[in-house]
C-alpha cells in the first residue's frame, strides 16, 4: 500500500511537472494567445479523479508556482487555479456523470470565469492590456479536454491511482 | 481561505519589498523550467553546429572576417573622435564622458503571456545585475532589468505598455518621451507638438534624463509622423533600432550610478592632481585646444558655465572659460 501510493504521489506530481513545462514552453507569438490553462486541466482531472489527494492547497501551491514563472503578482495565479479547483469540487458528483463533451461545456465555462477574473485583477494592477483575447484560452483548453481526459485516465488505469 | 490568502499575497507583493526574497528563491528552482523547455532547441543547434559543412564554416568564417575588419577600421576612427570629443568637453569644463562597461548575457526564455514584453537572460543577481539595469543588443536599446533572481533575471522590453524611455533626436537634439505600445514593431512619442521639428528618418537616442538609461544610445527610428489638426499633439510612431523579438545575445550595461554631481565632483579633484603635477608644463596642451575651441563650441552655446564645478581649483578654471569666452561671441 505504502509503495502504490508513493508511486501514485509520484505520477501525479510528474503531470503536474510537465505541465509546468508546457505553460512555459516557447511558442510563436501568433499563438500565444491561444496557450492552453495546463496547470488548470490537470488540476481540474485529479479533482475528479482524486479529490482526497489533489484539493485546493495542491491548487494553490502550483498557483504560486505559476505566478513565480510568469512574474505575476504572488498569490494571482493562485487565486484562480484554487476558484477553479473550487468550482469543479462544487460540480464534481454532476461532472463525473456527465457524458464528454457536457464536461467539455462545464469546463469552458469554470475556464471562462477564471480568465474574466484574471482580467479584472490584471486590470486592477495595471500591467495588461485589457482585451477579451484571454478568453481564447479558455476555448482551447475546453476543446482539449476530451484528450487530457483520456490519457490521464488511462495513466491512472494503468498505475492503480486511487 | 486559500481565496483571502492569495488576496493578501497580491497586496503584500504589491505594495512591500517583503516577498522578493521568497520569490527569488523560488525563482532559482523554477527557472529551470524555462531552461529545459528550450533544451530541444539548444540541442538542434548544437547537432547542426556539429554537421555544419567544412564549406558552409569556411564561408561563415570569411563573412565575419570581413566583418572584423570593417568594425576595426571604424573603431580606429572612434578612438580619434573619442579623443577629440574629450578633449572639447575638457575645454568646456563639462564632465567627462562615462565608460560604461558591459557583459554579454543570453535570452533563455520569453514571458508566455501575449501581453507583456518581457524576457528571461541567464545573468543574475550573483552576476552583480542590479535593478533597473539597461540592455542592450547589438543594434541599440532593448529594455531594462525589472525583476532578480540568483542566476537569471527579466527584462522588460522597451515595447511593453508600461515602459516608457526618454529619448532625443539625434538631429536637433529635441526632447520626447518614447512610450511602448504592446506592438514590438512600434513605439509611440508621447505629447509632441504639432510644430515640433521632428520627421521621418529621424534617430532616436536615448536622452539619458531619467537617470535610468546611459545617454546615446540609440532606440528607435521615427517611421511616421502624423499630423491631425484635430488632436492636440503629433502622432509620432518610431520603430525600435534593436531585433527587441530576434536577438539571442544581449549586452547588460554596467554604467557609472555615482550622480552627475558627484561624478563632477571627482573628475574636478581629479583635474586639480593632474594640473598640481603638471604645472611646470602646464600651458602646453592648453594651445592646440584652445584653436580648436572656436570652430567646434559654436553648437552648444550656454553649456561651459552650467556644468563648471564649484571645486575645481580656481587656479585651473579661469583660463578655461577665458579661452572660449570671447571666442563664442
Amino acid at each position: 500500500m505504502a509503495s502504490t501510493r508513493s508511486r501514485n504521489g509520484w505520477a501525479i506530481w510528474l503531470s503536474f511537472a510537465i505541465g509546468l513545462l508546457l505553460s512555459v514552453s516557447p511558442m510563436p507569438q501568433f499563438m500565444e494567445v491561444f496557450r492552453p490553462m495546463w496547470l488548470a486541466l490537470l488540476l481540474a482531472f485529479w479533482t475528479l479523479a482524486v479529490p482526497g489527494k489533489v484539493g485546493m492547497t495542491t491548487a494553490f501551491l502550483l498557483g504560486l508556482a505559476e505566478d513565480v514563472l510568469y512574474g505575476t503578482l504572488l498569490g494571482q495565479n493562485a487565486l484562480i487555479l484554487t476558484l477553479i479547483t473550487f468550482l469543479v469540487l462544487s460540480l464534481q458528483q454532476r461532472l463525473r456523470m456527465f457524458p464528454m463533451w457536457q464536461q467539455s461545456l462545464v469546463i469552458l465555462v469554470i475556464f471562462g470565469i477564471a480568465q474574466l477574473i484574471q482580467l479584472w485583477l490584471s486590470a486592477l494592477t495595471g500591467n495588461r492590456l485589457p482585451t477579451l483575447a484571454l478568453v481564447w484560452s479558455a476555448v482551447i483548453s475546453a476543446l482539449l479536454w476530451p484528450w487530457v481526459s483520456f490519457a490521464l485516465r488511462g495513466l491512472r488505469r494503468r498505475l492503480h491511482i486511487h | 481561505m486559500l481565496v483571502v490568502l492569495s488576496v493578501a499575497l497580491m497586496v503584500v507583493d504589491s505594495r512591500f519589498d517583503l516577498l522578493k526574497p521568497v520569490r527569488s528563491q523560488m525563482g532559482l528552482v523554477l527557472m529551470e523550467s524555462y531552461w529545459i523547455t528550450d533544451l530541444p532547441q539548444r540541442t538542434w543547434q548544437g547537432v547542426a553546429g556539429q554537421f555544419g559543412s567544412r564549406t558552409e564554416l569556411i564561408a561563415e568564417n570569411e563573412k565575419l572576417k570581413t566583418e572584423a575588419l570593417l568594425l576595426q577600421g571604424r573603431l580606429q576612427k572612434l578612438a580619434a573622435l573619442t579623443e577629440q570629443n574629450v578633449r572639447l568637453r575638457e575645454l568646456l569644463n563639462s564632465s567627462a564622458l562615462v565608460n560604461e562597461k558591459v557583459e554579454v548575457a543570453e535570452l533563455i526564455g520569453v514571458d508566455p503571456n501575449p501581453f507583456t514584453h518581457r524576457i528571461l537572460i541567464n545573468k543574475g543577481e550573483r552576476d552583480g545585475v542590479f535593478l533597473g539595469q539597461p540592455v542592450l543588443d547589438a543594434r541599440g536599446l532593448m529594455g531594462q532589468v525589472v525583476e532578480l533572481m540568483p542566476y537569471t533575471a527579466r527584462v522588460l522590453l522597451l515595447t511593453d505598455t508600461t515602459h516608457s524611455i526618454p529619448v532625443q533626436v539625434n538631429r536637433n537634439g529635441l526632447r520626447a518621451i518614447a512610450s511602448g505600445t504592446g506592438n514590438p514593431e512600434r513605439l509611440e512619442l508621447r505629447h509632441v507638438a504639432d510644430t515640433a521639428d521632428i520627421k521621418e528618418g529621424d534617430l532616436l537616442v536615448s536622452s539619458g534624463m531619467g537617470q535610468r538609461f546611459p545617454a546615446g544610445y540609440p532606440v528607435a527610428t521615427v517611421n511616421e509622423v502624423i499630423h491631425d489638426s484635430g488632436q492636440p499633439f503629433a502622432i509620432v510612431r518610431a520603430i525600435p533600432t534593436a531585433a527587441l523579438n530576434r536577438s539571442r545575445y544581449m549586452l547588460l550595461v554596467f554604467s557609472d550610478r555615482r550622480t552627475p554631481e558627484e561624478r563632477a565632483t571627482e573628475a574636478a579633484i581629479a583635474q586639480e592632481e593632474a594640473d598640481r603635477q603638471g604645472a611646470g608644463h602646464g600651458q602646453a596642451p592648453a594651445t592646440p585646444a584652445a584653436s580648436a575651441a572656436g570652430s567646434a563650441v559654436q553648437p552648444v552655446p550656454g553649456a561651459a558655465p552650467a556644468t563648471a564645478t564649484p571645486a575645481a581649483s580656481p587656479a585651473a578654471v579661469p583660463p578655461a572659460p577665458a579661452n572660449t569666452q570671447p571666442r563664442r561671441q
